[in-house]
């Protein structure tokens, strides 16, 4: 079991940090948030980190923890300006920012780095503290998805209108998206740059934002449990395709796309509707709806007075007046 | 003065590849991301055939338009219809396609890239060659010139088509069977796979166009030139035509004053920046007129 | 369900006194050229159910969307309790006690019935508090929610649920359910927010007879509990007989009657208003 850990070190590190950076798109994703600001912020916290690391030998864990607060804060600056676009344009507006994360990161001279990025990123991070740590936010993020919050969130998603006359404060909802969102993603990229040492504006661009959203994609953005698998699939399928050999990009292709276009709410959806579709066949048949009743004409006619409604209405009442 | 020859020619080639990109935004609501892929994906298949028999650029150019409208005829068929019949709300709608596209996008970057192993091609093999002309103090090359040509009469067809087209779909949907809606003959669905099959011939025209100029691409560069459309189209406004020539020449514009004031590493910054800047300030763009905000 | 009630058509609503639960004070709300509510006064007295009727485009909704601050005001206060709350968010209404059904039946569709009727229970909780976002919540009431995520429906939603006698369905999905039923459940969410005034938006549109006349009964069986006040805002004017005591009519953004509702409804200003619109209609 150790050999099989130690020999795979490097993956499963890739799968902590693929899946809270998978958490960072999909917490907002399942609040109807169409923010992947996530990937930028997981470009700040790394470098966020990286540099606190090199400049100030910060230990591991105060890095991390000041570059998540950085990159929440940045979340919720970015959330009060965007938030009321709509799905769409919002989504492009984050990614947007992500990728001027990047140019920002290429062109930053010594400070960045430059196109090569930072290296030597030595700090007391150690494994138990990556798994403890992803455990937490994990954790957190599992917690929201039950109880109160957990259904207050699907009305923020599914019906703005019912949220708010249920009480919800919706635009308090998203904000926290967008915060919640920025630690995340800062938090996989301070915890990346720990254990690779090195950060550069080639592990943030457009492919970074392909990868979250794959991993979302093809897991399913409704619930944690997509981004785990998600997380767990992306990490581990290019090892267990290299059997393919040199068309391996060209089969990822097509399971992203066919997870794209078919399956709408990822491998986790297919589940959900399982689920469901067993428990209706299991329950006693429910009245059918109903076809044979028609609805009746919207305006009565008033001429004849309030007692021609008399006529048609039924024995249930025991009769009107 | 060269900047400006510049800019004009760069900023044809924008508009050609933003044009597809709109005409499917602005009537029949679809954002095709893989729009960059068909681009792509048409220069490379005339990449291989070129690699076969020598052709002169009509040719080429024949080649890029028919498997750019084939390419974009089975994403609509095999991807963008199915998601439209199954989705619940027009929002989710929306991004599903925008998802979708960026799935299938993978699908021909990943062929090109095992067959070139990333490295740019370009059209070698065809008659084609570039002249550079001499105006007075200004060069500008025959493709140049061509893409100008090209750029500006296809934005004036896809324009009136444009209108056409959405007189009659308007007409339409309010039930009037007017001349115009019966003259196009056609329901909605032709017109939906019609106008995604202009998109693609103009991807692929400006793939083989683009490639002609610049002399080679790699299997990336669909990619960030989609962004740019798209911040071509967002800073013109969604359904505007006006807009998006209006777009196309100005990110041309800027890029070419930043290219020529600084290093060459932030031009692609403008058109992140201008995205992020136009969503901020003014959603709808300068000449759009769609709904942008929830709230 | 509870057993049915006669009609009582001669309460003496005129006679109630004290501060009206809701109020509405010259209201008006214009679109641009549009008076969509063009300066309406009305009071509503607690344990009364209220009708409001009108033709298609009367204004009704808008009035609803402005009572429920979804739509701002041009013009005019809106009071509960004697207190003005024109300027508080919609989420605030909740908490004023306030609930409402909508036009069109409006359930989440990937919660089961109990589920979305706890959505509703879930904003009385609030009551006095306001929600914060979702770090702010205690964990141990986190963790009690996750626990009882799976378990039996609070007390809250089982009264709701057997108020409106919807047993059996809490582990059904509206998608799986009649039309009528589903909209019981939307009364269902709005009784678990134990409100004071309940708004009722045409809540029998598409019902037939027999389901509009257990909504009238449910809605009579309601009022004699407790003091709470509805607004029901109606097409049929059957429903609006055997349900309300007082209904005040509605025609272009205006009110042109009000009363008990067979004065109202043989009004010839509000015939004309119905009467007019047919006529046009059939010409």
């Amino acid at each position: 079991m150790t050999d099989w850990y130690f020999a795979n070190l490097v993956l499963i590190q890739a799968t902590l940090t693929g899946l809270v950076m998978a958490l960072s798109v999909q917490v907002p994703l399942r609040m109807g948030v169409f923010s992947f600001a996530g990937v930028g912020s997981y470009g700040v916290g790394a470098y966020a980190a990286a540099l606190l690391v090199i400049h100030m030998q910060m230990p591991a864990l105060a890095a991390i923890g000041l570059a998540m607060l950085l990159t929440a804060v940045i979340g919720l600056l970015l959330g009060l300006v965007i938030a009321r676009l709509a799905g769409l344009y919002l989504a492009m507006a984050t990614v947007a920012f992500d990728l001027i994360i990047g140019v920002v990161a290429t062109n930053g001279g010594t400070f960045t780095g430059g196109s090569t990025g930072l290296y030597g990123v030595l700090s007391d991070f150690t494994m138990p503290m990556m798994f403890i740590l992803t455990l937490i936010v994990l954790g957190l993020v599992i917690l929201s998805e039950h109880g109160k919050v957990g259904r207050r969130v699907h009305a923020v998603r599914d019906d703005q209108q019912l949220a708010a006359s249920a009480g919800i404060n919706v635009r308090r909802y998203r904000l926290a998206a967008f915060v919640a969102s920025g630690a995340l993603g800062g938090l996989a990229g301070a915890m990346n740059v720990m254990v690779r040492s090195t950060i550069g504006p080639l592990d943030i661009g457009f492919g970074l934002i392909v990868l979250a959203l794959t991993m979302i994609i093809v897991g399913g953005a409704m619930s944690w449990k997509g981004a785990v698998m998600g997380a767990i699939i992306f990490t581990w399928l290019p090892t267990l395709l290299e059997f393919v050999g040199k068309w391996q990009t060209l089969l990822y292709g097509i399971i992203v796309a066919t997870a794209a276009v078919l399956l709408p709410r990822g491998i986790h959806g297919v589940f959900v509707d399982l689920t469901r579709w067993w428990q209706r066949r299991r329950r006693e048949p429910v009245a059918p709806p109903p076809a044979e009743t028609a609805p009746e004409p919207d305006l009565e006619p008033l001429m004849t007075g309030p007692t021609s409604g008399t006529a048609s209405s039924t024995s249930l009442l025991g009769g009107t007046a | 003065m060269q900047e400006l020859v510049s800019t004009i020619s760069l900023g044809s080639i924008y508009l050609l590849f933003a044009l597809g990109l709109s005409l499917t935004w602005g009537t029949i609501d679809i954002l095709n991301f893989a729009h960059g892929a068909i681009f792509m994906f048409s220069t490379f298949t005339a990449y291989l055939v070129l690699g076969h028999i020598q052709l002169p650029l009509v040719a080429v150019i024949l080649i890029g338009i028919v498997v750019g409208a084939v390419l974009s005829l089975l994403i609509q068929v095999l991807a963008f219809e199915p998601i439209l019949k199954r989705a619940r709300t027009k929002r989710s709608a929306e991004m599903q396609i925008l998802i979708g596209g960026i799935g299938i996008a993978t699908i021909p970057l990943a062929i090109a890239e095992e067959q070139t192993k990333s490295n740019p091609f370009g059209l070698t093999g065809s008659t084609f060659s570039v002249n550079v002309w001499h105006l007075g103090s200004v060069r500008i090359t025959n493709i140049a010139v061509l893409t100008i040509i090209v750029g500006l009469l296809l934005w004036g067809a896809t324009a009136l088509w444009f209108r056409r087209s959405k007189q009659g779909l308007a007409l339409r949907s309010i039930g009037v069977d007017s001349e115009v809606s019966s003259l196009m003959g056609i329901n909605r669905r032709q017109l939906a796979l019609v106008t995604m099959a202009v998109s693609g011939g103009m991807a692929g025209l400006a793939g083989i166009l683009f490639t002609a100029s610049l002399g080679a691409i790699t299997p990336e560069s669909g990619d960030i030139l989609l962004i740019k459309a798209f911040a071509i189209i967002i800073l013109g406004g969604v359904g505007s035509m006006v807009g998006v020539a209006f777009g196309a020449f100005a990110l041309a514009f800027v890029e070419t004053l930043v290219l020529t004031h600084t290093s060459g590493s932030w031009t692609d910054a403008v058109a992140f920046g201008l995205i992020f800047l136009v969503l901020l300030a003014r959603p709808a763009g300068l000449f759009g007129r769609k709904e942008v905000r929830r709230a | 369900m509870s057993s049915v009630q006669p009609t009582e058509s001669a309460t003496p609503v005129q006679a109630a006194v004290g501060t009206p639960v809701l109020e509405l004070r010259d209201v008006a709300v214009h679109f641009g050229g549009v008076k969509a509510v063009d300066g309406i006064s009305l009071a509503l007295q607690p344990g009364l159910i209220y009708g409001i009727i009108g033709p298609n485009g009367s204004g009704k909704t808008t009035l609803i969307g402005a009572i429920t601050r979804l739509t701002g005001l041009t013009r005019g206060d809106l009071l509960f309790d004697g207190e003005s709350y024109v300027s508080a968010p919609p989420s605030r209404l909740v908490d004023l006690g306030v609930a409402r059904t909508f036009q069109t039946v409006r359930l989440l569709p990937d919660l089961d019935v109990a589920r979305n009727i706890q959505v509703g229970a879930d904003a009385r909780g609030g009551r006095g508090a306001t929600d914060g976002p979702a770090a702010r919540e205690s964990v141990g009431a986190r963790l009690k929610g996750l626990v009882s995520g799976g378990s039996a429906p609070s007390p809250a939603v089982a009264a709701a649920i057997a108020r409106t006698g919807l047993e059996g369905f809490e582990r059904h999905y509206p998608d799986e359910l009649s039309y009528g039923t589903q909209r019981r459940i939307e009364i269902a969410r709005a009784m678990a927010m134990n409100p004071r005034l309940l708004l009722l938006d045409e809540p029998t549109a598409g019902m037939n007879q027999a389901e509009r006349a257990e909504i009238s009964a449910l809605m009579r069986d309601m009022r004699s509990e407790g003091g709470l006040c509805q607004l029901l805002v109606e097409h049929d004017v059957q429903m609006m007989i055997d349900t309300c005591d007082y209904v005040f009519a509605m025609n272009t953004g205006r009110l042109i009657a009000e009363g008990e509702p067979r004065e109202v409804v043989q009004n010839p200003l509000v015939q004309e208003a119905y009467l007019g619109r047919k006529f046009r209609e059939h010409a």
